[in-house]
Formats: structure tokens, C-alpha cells, sequence
């Protein structure tokens, strides 16, 4: 077996005290910038690009691959503690996780994370070693009309994020899309409600909009006398019990399948993934129905959904050349950066560096269980600070987060004024995970309808010709319709806090 | 340590000893003469995010350009609108010297003369300091595509106008302003798709089969053609590319178009005469370095040094070719 020999090889290689340790830093690294808000993977790994240029290209490599991998779950543990988003890809894991939270099973939900985020990295990891030539192909056959159908799916599991009011789910999905709408026009170049400002011509900050919409507007709910105890500094219970581990498994099998194939499709990002597994618990999982307050599916489905993700985007790169994310670009430009071409002729060039990598990425993923399971004791003390310094704290995080973004104030004002939105909308008991969905998959599902519709010249039968779209686009609409057709009544009447 | 790493720290030492033993000789005293001063840091800003193209040349010359000048460069990331966010901030800053930024064309030939846009600044509002890379763009179609040469594909294209899809890497980039060339020119007519998110978009979507033509940059396809994924039918420059010797320039196929992204670095207009000539020198010996330039080739990016006087002409000339097109790009 070639292909076992070259592992091998790479193992040798990876498990060096050398490469070991940058692994092990990288990891450490990689988590830390996944706690603070704001400075997301891609700004982690770009700031971070210019101190590995004297080591040798295989440790340089290993230890941006483990910061990248490493934020992925890093990002978790402010979600879960503080409702506060590390980073973009966790934004959904709040409801859940702090709802575990406030239920004194923080260290569950954090350990769950940690469980799933490995089992995701290392199956697609798997996927990378074996099938990674047919895999990344079959990325490609996504063209624009198949990933506007996938959108398409995406946006109809709004319906299965609508809680008690289908009214008010739309509300707020629909403002999310609006907001989705402001800037240039990708297509025809406008700009669109911009007021005149060129910071808008970009868009609003996504970050700056969870950030705020979860972060701050709890901090603003809690400040406003909105909630009884914001944080109960609960240690009890930091293992997961044998019934967590029973209920979190289906969850992570569902969270890898998302995660690994949508990493696969160039142009998709983590956020996506973590949305869309987090939808498919919400309509598939046994326990739905306790979805939203604190059920442990809602952290295990989403968490891993977002590291089989981003070891899945690793394919589209290695095999093909392409940066499926801004991410992988910038983890691209490292590799360029040590001369390396990432691509099939690393593997023909560069072949002992290639395995070392992937060899690496086990060992990555290995060494985030181990680091990150005992550290959930230390991270889950911070719920003991006094709730008015941690509540400052918080607030400094936000603020910092929310600059570093674009290193603007402006992006700053954006995070107070969808904090007092996000006040709001809790108020009027509108639902946070509608807009968070629309936010994110609009821009995607504008831009591949439009693509679409350039190839076709206009021609809307462009999404009736190719199979693959149909079978989408009745996916999308099923789900979509299934309230109406009363295949299952509607989600959650019982209880739901987030609402 | 590496060949090349030892290169680079062997170069940086050279040149950090002449500067050393020039260095005391030059302190006059006066404004702009004493520029710049001991311990006040020069601000590079780069208007693209951190791990781009333009960031990574620019923090390749930074640390050459510190030595020569003596004070801290700081490379600072001022992205957003394609580029418009940082050049408001470098034009809007005080030409002392203090605050210079990366230009790139022709994001920054294109985003004044979009009145849409509402740029506050001008093409007279920079003043050019020196250009540092140049690359071509070019077209190319799958392996096993009918056409064999870029009058194949144009006749295709006038035989059945807007059937033939080609990429580009967003509205109004190099790339789309050099297919409505392209278009004018021969009387071809492609069905453009823009691919907003840049050249990855484009690559995996030419790659999957999903458009026909790819437009983009030399620099993007040097792997692909080692790969044997794509047939080039033309590179726009004035030569061949040095990465692609193989493939004629459109002019050799008697189709008369030119078009490249540029990078050259500039400041605020206005820089008194003394600071601009030492930013000059400065850059162009950081932009030749060797070392500088061997990390560039890494990367795909052929170095080509243009002093202040030549780019300030060749952004120019580019401003034309983008003022003669962009009636028709901003139509769609």
C-alpha cells in the first residue's frame, strides 16, 4: 500500500519534538484567537504568517494548519460561557450552549464540543488520506446553479428555526436579508443602501452583527432587568453523562456529513456548515422539540459540523489548487510563501511535506482533545468572576473584537446598534437564529443565482436542465412547505427561551 | 536553515552595513530635509486584507525600506471596497512622508471615475512613488476544448454571440474590463459571468466545467498549466510572460489588447521634493533586492521596477483604456 507507506512516512516525519511542539503551539495559538471575539481564523492565520517564515516549510505549515483547525473550536467556548460568539462559525452554538450554560452544564457542553470537533477533524482527515482526488472532483461538480439550490435548502430550514411563531421567524429572516443586501452589488456593481458612506460599500460586518445581536444585546437584556440570572457559575456535572454521549452521537454523525461534504464545495464557508447542521438538528434529531433550551444536540451537531468543515476545505487544496474559503486562501499564501504550490504537484514535488502535513492534522486534532477536555475546568472558572467585572470584561472583548474585524471604529458603531436591535427584537420575543441564517446565506444565494443566471443569459430553465439542482431546489421546497402540509405539526410549541 | 532564508538575511546584513556606513554623512538639518525623523515610524497602508497578493509584497519591502530610511515602517491593513477604504485613508493623509500606502490598478484607476462609488479622491490626488510587479492577464480554455488559438475562440464568438461563457474575477476588474476590450476590439461576444469573490471562484468554476473561458491573471494559472488543466490562447502583455514562455501575446495574433494588474506603492500628492526623491530611492532599492525579488518569482510575480516618472505614465495610460471601456462595463 502506497498510500499507507507514505503516512507513515509523514507520521515520522510530523511526530519530530520539533514539529510535535509547533503543532501543540499552533493549537494553543489557534484556540486563544478563537476566544476572542472578532479576530476570527482568517485574520488569526494571516497576523501570524510573517513569524513562521524562517522555520522549516513543514513545521510552518503544521502550526497555521493547527491555528487554523484550532480556532474552528476555540471560537466554541465564549458561545457557550458568555453567549458571545468567538467567531462567526459558532455563532448558532449560543443558543444551546448557553442555555447548557444557565443550566449549570457548561463543562458538558464545552466537552461535547471538544468530543465532536475530533471526531469531525478526524474523519475528514480520513476522507483527505483516501478519497481525496474523486472528493475534491466531486467538489466541482457544484457549479453555480447546484450551490444556488443548496442555498436554497439552506434558507428553507428557516421554518424549522421558527419556534412558536412562524410571523415572527420571518420578521426576523427577512431582516436578515436585508441587511445581507447593503453594499456593492456583486453582479452589477451598484452600490445599494449605502447612504453615501464608502464604509458600507463592503457590507456589514457579519461579526460586528452577531456580535452584537448575541453579545451585547445579553449584557444590555441582563443590565435592563430581562433576565432573572444571567449566569449561573453552575460547575456541577463537567463530564457528560452516558445519556449525552448517547444523545450527542447521532448529532455528530449528522454534523460530520454536513460539515465534510459542504467543505468540499469551494466558496462555502464554516458559518454555513455550523448553520446547516444546526437546521438539520432542528428538523431530523429525536429530541427537537428541546432544542433551543439547553438541548446538548444543538452544541455536538453544529461544533462539528464546523471542524469537519474546515479539515474538509483542506481537500479542494490539497487535490486541486483552490482556496475553498478565505481561510484556506490565506493558509494558501502561506504555503506560497515557503514555496510550495499547493496542488496535485505538491503531492508529485513536495511528497514528504504533503504527508507530513496530512500526518499532522491527526496528530492536530489528537493533541486539541487533549488540550482542550482538561482545560474545560479552567475555562468554565470564568463564569466564578463577579458578574460585574466579568460583565466589563465582556465589554471589552466585544469592543476589541468588533475593531480588530476591519481595525475600524466604524465597525464598533455597527456592534452597538445590532446590540440595542438584538435588545429589542428579545424583547418583542423575535427569534436571534432566522436573521443569523438569512445574514449569512444570503450573500451566497444572491451571488450563485446571478452567476447562474450570467451563464444562462438570463434564462431561468438553467435550474430545470441539471439534476443535481432539481433534486435541490424540491428539497428546499419540501422542507419549506412541510408546516403547510402538516407532515410534522409545527416545531417547538412548548417552552422555547431564545424566542 | 534554508538556501534561501540564509539569501535573505545575508542581503538584509549587507545592506544594513552600507547603511550604516553612509548613514551619519546625510543629516542636514530643516523639515523635509530631516525626514525622516529619528523614532517616528512610516505607515505603509495596504488597502487589501492581510495574506493578499498585495499585502504579502508589502510587507516583503518593508523591512528593506526600514533599513534604507532608517525608522520603523509599519505595514497597516486598511481594507474594504475593493480597495476605496485605504486609499481614502491615504490620500486624506498629510504628504509629509509619513503615510504611504500600495497601489494597485486598476482598483485604483477604477474607483474615482465610478461616480457611483463616490470616491472622494482623484487620480490627482496620488502621487506615484514607484512600481514594483506587472501581471498580465490572460485567456485559456479546458484541455480538450475545440478551440486551439485566440482566433479559434473569437470566430466562435462572433458565430454565436453570447453563447460562449467566460469567467471573470468581479465587475469592473482587470479581468472584466479586458473581456469588454476584447469584445470591442474583434467583435466577439461572450456571456460574462462574474465571479465576485476573485479568481479561486473563477478557478474552481472553469475547473468544474461551468464556464468555457477562463480570463484571469498569469500569476493565478502558472500551476494549472503545470497541471495540464488549462490551454492558454494569449497572454495581454507586451511581451511573453516570463512564467509562459509558451504563449503568444494577443498583439503577436494581431489582436490589439494590452491588459495587466499593476502594484506600485504611492503617497498623498504633495510630498515636498527632498522626502519624495529618498522614498523613491528607498523603494527602489527594496523593490530590487534580490532576495525580494526571488520570494515575488515564488509566488508567480514577475518584479518589474518602474520609477516614479514611468509608472505615474503608465497609470495614465491605463486611466485611458479604463475611461474608453467603462461606459460599456458599467451599462450591464
Amino acid at each position: 500500500m502506497d498510500v499507507v507507506n507514505e503516512l507513515l512516512g509523514g507520521f515520522a516525519a510530523a511526530l519530530s519534538p520539533q514539529n510535535l511542539l509547533f503543532a501543540f503551539i499552533g493549537c494553543l495559538v489557534g484556540t486563544l484567537i478563537g476566544v476572542l471575539p472578532g479576530i476570527g481564523p482568517v485574520a488569526g492565520v494571516a497576523l501570524l504568517i510573517p513569524l513562521t517564515l524562517n522555520l522549516e516549510p513543514t513545521s510552518a505549515i503544521i502550526m497555521l494548519a493547527a491555528i487554523f483547525y484550532g480556532t474552528a473550536y476555540g471560537g466554541t467556548i465564549t458561545s457557550v460561557l458568555l453567549n458571545t460568539p468567538g467567531e462567526a462559525a459558532s455563532a448558532i452554538t449560543t443558543i444551546d450552549g448557553y442555555a447548557m450554560t444557565k443550566k449549570g452544564r457548561a463543562g458538558v457542553a464545552l466537552t461535547i464540543a471538544a468530543v465532536g470537533s475530533f471526531v469531525g477533524g478526524v474523519v475528514a482527515t480520513i476522507g483527505l488520506v483516501i478519497a481525496a482526488r474523486p472528493l475534491g472532483s466531486l467538489g466541482l461538480k457544484i457549479g453555480p446553479p447546484e450551490f444556488f439550490g443548496l442555498m436554497v435548502v439552506g434558507i428553507s430550514l428557516l421554518v424549522a428555526l421558527a419556534g412558536k411563531s412562524m410571523v415572527r421567524a420571518l420578521i426576523s429572516g427577512v431582516l436578515g436579508l436585508l441587511i445581507a443586501m447593503v453594499g456593492i452589488d456583486p453582479v452589477a456593481g451598484a452600490p445599494r443602501f449605502t447612504f453615501g458612506s464608502d464604509r458600507l460599500l463592503d457590507g456589514v460586518s457579519f461579526v460586528a452583527v452577531i456580535v452584537g445581536l448575541f453579545g451585547l444585546s445579553e449584557i444590555l437584556m441582563t443590565a435592563t432587568g430581562g433576565r432573572n440570572h444571567p449566569l449561573t457559575p453552575g460547575m456541577r456535572g463537567l463530564l457528560p453523562t452516558r445519556t449525552d454521549l448517547r444523545r450527542s452521537a447521532p448529532a455528530i454523525l449528522r454534523g460530520t456529513g454536513v460539515g465534510f461534504l459542504l467543505g468540499l464545495i469551494p466558496g462555502m464557508t464554516g458559518s454555513v456548515s455550523s448553520l446547516l447542521s444546526y437546521g438539520a438538528e432542528r428538523k431530523f434529531s429525536r429530541y427537537r422539540d428541546e432544542l433551543g433550551s439547553g438541548a446538548v444536540e444543538g452544541v455536538a451537531g453544529p461544533e462539528t459540523a464546523n471542524n469537519a468543515h474546515a479539515n474538509g476545505a483542506l481537500i479542494p487544496l490539497f487535490t486541486l489548487g483552490i482556496p475553498a474559503s478565505p481561510t484556506i486562501a490565506v493558509l494558501m499564501g502561506a504555503f506560497l510563501q515557503q514555496g510550495l504550490t499547493p496542488g496535485p504537484t505538491l503531492f508529485t514535488e513536495h511528497s514528504e511535506v504533503a504527508w507530513a502535513i496530512i500526518a499532522s492534522l491527526f496528530i492536530g486534532n489528537v493533541i486539541l482533545l487533549v488540550l482542550n477536555v482538561p482545560l474545560v475546568r479552567l475555562w468554565t472558572a470564568i463564569l466564578r468572576i463577579p458578574e460585574k467585572i466579568l460583565t466589563a470584561l465582556i465589554l471589552l472583548f466585544l469592543v476589541i473584537g468588533s475593531y480588530t474585524i476591519n481595525y475600524s471604529v466604524f465597525d464598533v458603531f455597527v456592534m452597538i446598534l445590532f446590540g440595542v436591535v438584538g435588545l429589542a427584537m428579545r424583547r418583542l420575543d423575535i427569534p436571534l437564529a432566522p436573521l443569523v441564517l438569512t445574514v449569512v446565506l444570503g450573500p451566497l444565494m444572491e451571488r450563485s443565482l446571478r452567476e447562474s443566471l450570467d451563464i444562462s443569459q438570463g434564462s431561468f430553465t438553467i435550474f430545470l436542465t441539471r439534476p443535481l439542482t432539481v433534486v435541490l431546489l424540491v428539497i428546499g421546497v419540501l422542507i419549506a412547505a412541510s408546516p403547510l402540509l402538516r407532515l410534522r405539526k409545527p416545531a417547538a410549541l412548548n417552552e422555547d427561551p431564545e424566542t | 536553515m534554508r538556501p534561501k532564508a540564509s539569501l535573505a538575511v545575508a542581503a538584509a546584513l549587507c545592506i544594513s552595513l552600507a547603511l550604516a556606513a553612509c548613514g551619519p554623512n546625510n543629516s542636514s538639518a530643516g523639515g523635509a530635509q530631516n525626514w525622516p525623523r529619528k523614532g517616528k515610524p512610516v505607515e505603509l497602508i495596504v488597502s487589501f486584507a492581510p495574506g493578499g497578493a498585495v499585502d504579502t509584497a508589502a510587507r516583503l519591502v518593508a523591512p528593506i525600506l526600514e533599513k534604507e530610511l532608517g525608522t520603523n515602517v509599519e505595514v497597516v491593513n486598511k481594507p474594504g471596497a475593493g480597495g476605496q477604504i485605504g486609499y481614502t485613508a491615504l490620500t486624506s493623509a498629510k504628504p509629509d512622508g509619513y503615510t504611504i500606502g500600495a497601489t494597485g490598478s486598476p482598483s485604483v484607476v477604477v474607483s474615482p471615475l465610478d461616480k457611483s462609488r463616490g470616491a472622494k479622491y482623484t487620480r490627482d490626488s496620488f502621487q506615484p512613488l514607484g512600481m514594483q510587479v506587472i501581471d498580465p492577464a490572460v485567456v485559456g480554455v479546458a484541455p480538450d476544448s475545440p478551440y486551439n488559438s485566440l482566433q479559434d475562440l473569437i470566430d466562435a464568438a462572433k458565430k454565436t454571440p453570447s453563447k460562449i461563457t467566460a469567467s471573470t474575477t468581479g465587475i469592473q476588474t482587470g479581468e472584466h474590463f479586458a473581456a469588454v476590450d476584447i469584445e470591442q476590439k474583434t467583435g466577439a461576444k461572450f456571456a460574462l459571468v462574474h465571479f465576485s469573490e476573485g479568481a479561486s471562484q473563477a478557478t474552481a468554476a472553469f475547473l468544474g466545467g461551468h464556464v468555457q473561458v477562463y480570463i484571469g491573471s498569469a500569476s493565478d494559472v502558472t500551476d494549472l498549466v503545470k497541471q495540464k488543466k488549462i490551454k492558454l490562447l494569449g497572454v495581454m502583455g507586451e511581451q511573453r510572460s516570463e512564467f509562459l514562455p509558451d504563449t503568444p501575446t494577443f498583439k503577436e495574433q494581431g489582436v490589439d489588447v494590452i491588459s495587466a494588474t499593476a502594484r506600485g506603492y504611492s503617497a498623498p500628492a504633495g510630498l515636498p521634493a527632498e522626502v519624495a526623491t529618498k522614498l523613491e530611492a528607498a523603494l527602489k532599492k527594496a523593490i530590487e533586492d534580490p532576495a525580494v525579488e526571488s520570494k515575488m518569482k515564488a509566488l508567480g510575480l514577475q518584479t518589474n521596477y518602474l520609477s516614479a516618472d514611468e509608472y505615474k505614465k503608465f497609470w495614465g495610460e491605463q486611466e485611458e483604456t479604463v475611461k474608453a471601456v467603462l461606459p460599456l462595463v458599467a451599462k450591464k
